[in-house]
């Protein structure tokens, strides 16, 4: 009973067949996948997290923007991506009973702070002028690394702002005001400069979802924590340090973006349903309409982190020879001047040896004849003429 | 008397060629008491170097002094020192000469009234005696002389000095009786600062009481008098003016120096009241109160015209007085000025009701001046209204020290023409109150 039964005489060719398939296939995924490096959406993330108001009693601000601050690092976006703007300083505050932490939860339980925290604008650097100019990146050239979006056109970027705001402006250091028109402007001059792929626009505060009424650029998601006319408010005070500790949505956001780690699929739908109204008293809004992708297929960590799905292989992967390689061009011998040493640049033994200029100034003479000619006319007048003789 | 004179002289000398010498003068140039922008030595040499280099020197808001002194200090800016030290000492001597010729004055007055039985009774020890007021040119030498506040001007070599001397120089002359040379010293006293265009008239006061025409204004002579002594002030003004436009051949002094003195530009903090103010004004109201301020100043001379016609330098001091408080970049050299004459009054003592704490006051403040400058500018522990209080406090001073003096003047009037003792009609003992 043991003869095999024959093979059918297709199955080697069948077998090679499918394996040929299977690897064709196969290297087909390899390549799909390696060119979902490039035909997927961003190469790299930047985080611009911004905090607008100064003084004690908004140290929530802070503590919602450092929140944010610690997830978006957490998520693995590096300082070097993350541009920080903190309005006041409440970790080193004289009135910080417990100096060199900011807390999120009462009772002391999460400190933001943390060890390594970098801002980047802090206290008055933090200016409507210095934000559109990170984001449009019209910055003057001796402005550090540390202190510019260096985003192009592969980067998805993502944008939280929180303060005090109002319907159509949020209000910037007690002082001024940005308002919804120069944000959308903003992200249209970016659009048009390449300077992102993706953006997602949060923001914290009071008629925050007047804040992205505005916009009109593509590829723009935004959250806020109120429609316009409601007030976003603070979640808890903590009796100890005395002031409130967090706003309501980002304290949920937060609670939400602690249970994303760097592989987790969680999607927009979800962080779109953070909050709900019973929570947060406000009603949190959306608007997806300039995305062009779908919002279930967008994950959080598309923004709020920074992760490359790495698959080491074998194979080789042949890379599509359209993709135009830079040559690098050869810059024309320029006419090489050769730079002045600083010494010669000043004719200082030309100075040294200038004689002084000899304009001196005289008083005309008709002044003089006619002062001394009005005193000595006084002087007769007074002593009478016969004093003449003496003098003559 | 002309002894001891000198030997004042000798040692006030001796003190400012001291401190001259010393590392204060560095310092006490510097105070804002001391030095205005009107009459600091820093500007009067920056003019003179603009001068040198071709520009006019009112140009940009550096000089603030008349064509006259851009005169007087081009030959003679090495010899700075020793102009200033000259200019006291002829103020002195002018202020010496001035107030012996006035206790002539006031002796004959005194004794012209005991004659005519003006006098109530039991009025014997108010009257003044020439033993008592012998001594009384010399003491108002030396008060000019070696008040502190006189040496810091002098070491600072502020060109208050110099209106200083214009003004005693006024002072004599008046006193005097020559209305020629008194029309004309009043005439470069305004020139120089304009203030003393107020002291026209206890000028022609005095002159008409020495010409014994009454002031009366239906009488004719009274009248012939006064446009002669105007016309001559008026033309003697008009002609040092024009006289001062040939120096520079423009009229930029004009604007630079009288513009400036009525508009108060410059707030830089002194001893007025003027600075603090008009820092927090806004724009639209301040000409409203420079217009204010400056009244001020010009509007005490007719209603003390009324009261003190009788005595007309008794009110020229209470109007040097008002000048020295009221102008809009006073220093402490216009305050010795009539500091001054506080031994002419020395007879008013015992009417005197505030005079001790009136004293501290002055001396506290004078003394703080300096270690609130400090605080605010330097410790930065204090701030401009610390410094503005002490100014308030110092010119509350002076004012109430004005107003002592007047109620005492006043009061031993009132005593000498009716009787030391008052009773009222039914014998009790009356009190003689100020209204």
């Amino acid at each position: 009973m043991a003869a095999a039964l024959p093979a059918p005489r297709w199955l080697p060719a069948a077998a090679a067949l499918l394996w040929a398939c299977c690897g064709l296939a196969a290297t087909d995924g390899i390549q799909d996948q390696a060119e979902q490096f490039f035909r997927s959406g961003h190469t790299n993330n930047w985080a611009v997290l911004v905090c607008t108001s100064r003084f004690w009693f908004n140290y929530r601000h802070v503590a919602n923007t450092l929140s944010v601050y610690r997830s978006v690092k957490r998520l693995g976006i590096p300082d070097s991506h993350i541009v920080l703007m903190l309005a006041d300083d409440m970790a080193c505050n004289p009135r910080n009973p417990k100096p060199a932490t900011v807390f999120s939860h009462k009772n002391m339980e999460l400190n933001v702070y943390g060890d390594d925290v970098e801002v980047d604008y802090r206290s008055y650097e933090v200016t409507v002028e210095n934000f559109l100019r990170v984001l449009t990146g019209r910055i003057p050239p001796s402005t550090p690394r540390s202190k510019r979006l260096l985003s192009d056109d592969r980067s998805n970027i993502l944008i939280y702002m929180t303060g005090h705001g109002g319907n159509g402006f949020l209000k910037f250091q007690d002082s001024e005001e940005i308002t919804n028109v120069e944000l959308a402007d903003a992200f249209e001059q970016m659009w048009q400069k390449r300077r992102y792929n993706e953006l997602l626009f949060i923001i914290d505060t009071c008629q925050g979802a007047s804040m992205y009424e505005r916009f009109y650029s593509p590829n723009i998601m935004a959250l806020a924590s109120s429609q316009v006319g409601e007030d976003s408010l603070s979640h808890q005070p903590d009796l100890g340090i005395g002031v409130h500790l967090m706003d309501r949505y980002t304290f949920y956001v937060l609670e939400f973006l602690e249970e994303i780690h760097p592989a987790s699929q969680t999607n927009m739908n979800d962080l779109f349903q953070v909050c709900p109204r019973s929570l947060c008293v406000s009603t949190p809004g959306h608007r997806t309409d300039l995305f062009h992708r779908d919002p279930q297929n967008v994950l959080i960590t598309d923004f709020f982190g920074s992760v490359r799905k790495v698959e080491i292989t074998t194979q080789t992967v042949a890379l599509d020879p359209n993709l135009v390689g830079l040559e690098t061009r050869v810059p024309s011998d320029e006419m090489a001047t050769e730079p002045l040493k600083y010494a010669e640049q000043l004719p200082v033994a030309q100075i040294i040896h200038q004689k002084p200029k000899q304009k001196d100034w005289h008083p005309p003479g008709g002044f003089i004849l006619g002062l001394w000619a009005l005193i000595i006319m006084v002087f007769f007048k007074t002593y009478g003429i016969k004093h003449m003789k003496y003098i003559f | 008397m002309a002894a001891p004179l000198v030997l004042g002289i000798l040692v006030a000398v001796t003190v400012r060629a001291v401190l001259y010498r010393s590392s204060l003068a560095g310092f006490i140039s510097e105070r804002v008491e001391v030095a205005s922008p009107l009459n600091a030595w820093k500007r009067v040499v920056e003019g003179l170097a603009l001068l040198d280099l071709g520009v006019s020197p009112y140009s940009g808001d550096v000089f603030h002094e008349t064509p006259l002194i851009i005169y007087l200090f081009h030959f003679l800016i090495e010899y700075s020192e020793l102009v200033f030290m000259i200019t006291d000492v002829l103020t002195a001597v002018a202020l010496y000469l001035a107030v012996q010729d006035f206790n002539k004055v006031v002796f004959k007055k005194q004794k012209l009234l005991m004659e005519l039985d003006q006098y109530a009774s039991d009025v014997a020890e108010l009257i003044r005696t020439p033993m008592e007021m012998h001594y009384i040119p010399l003491k108002v030498a030396l008060f000019y002389l070696l008040n502190p506040y006189t040496v810091m001007s002098c070491v600072a070599k502020s060109t208050c000095a110099i209106n200083n001397t214009v003004i005693a120089f006024f002072i004599l002359t008046t006193i005097k009786g020559s209305t020629l040379l008194s029309a004309i010293f009043l005439a470069l006293a305004t020139y120089q600062s304009l203030y003393p265009l107020t002291l026209f008239a206890p000028a022609l006061l005095y002159l008409l009481q020495r010409q014994f025409i009454p002031v009366k204004l239906k009488s004719k002579g009274f009248w012939l008098y006064t446009t002669q002594y105007a016309a001559l002030y008026l033309c003697s003004l008009v002609v040092i003016v024009c006289l001062s436009f040939f120096l520079l051949n423009s009229w930029d002094f004009i604007p630079s120096v009288y513009g400036f003195i009525l508009s108060v530009p410059d707030l830089t903090p002194n001893i007025g009241l003027f600075w603090y103010f008009f820092a927090e004004m806004f724009e639209h109201f301040s000409l409203f109160f420079v217009c204010v301020f400056q009244i001020n100043v010009f509007f005490y001379t007719i209603p003390l015209a009324v009261k003190l016609k009788e005595h007309p330098i008794f009110f020229l001091f209470v109007q040097l007085a008002i000048i020295s408080i009221f102008k809009s970049y006073p220093t402490v050299g216009d305050v010795a000025l009539y500091m001054a004459f506080l031994p002419l009054w020395s007879h008013l003592y015992r009417f005197l009701r505030n005079i001790f704490i009136l004293s501290c006051v002055l001396i506290v403040c004078s003394l703080l001046f300096p270690v609130l400058w400090h605080l605010w500018i330097y410790a930065g522990s204090a701030n401009s209204n610390f410094y503005y209080a002490i100014t308030l406090t110092f010119n509350v001073g002076q004012i109430l020290l004005i107003s002592d003096y007047f109620y005492a003047f006043l009061r031993r009037e009132y005593y000498l023409t009716h009787g030391l003792y008052l009773t009222r009609k039914d014998g009790t003992e009356a009190m003689l109150v100020l209204k």
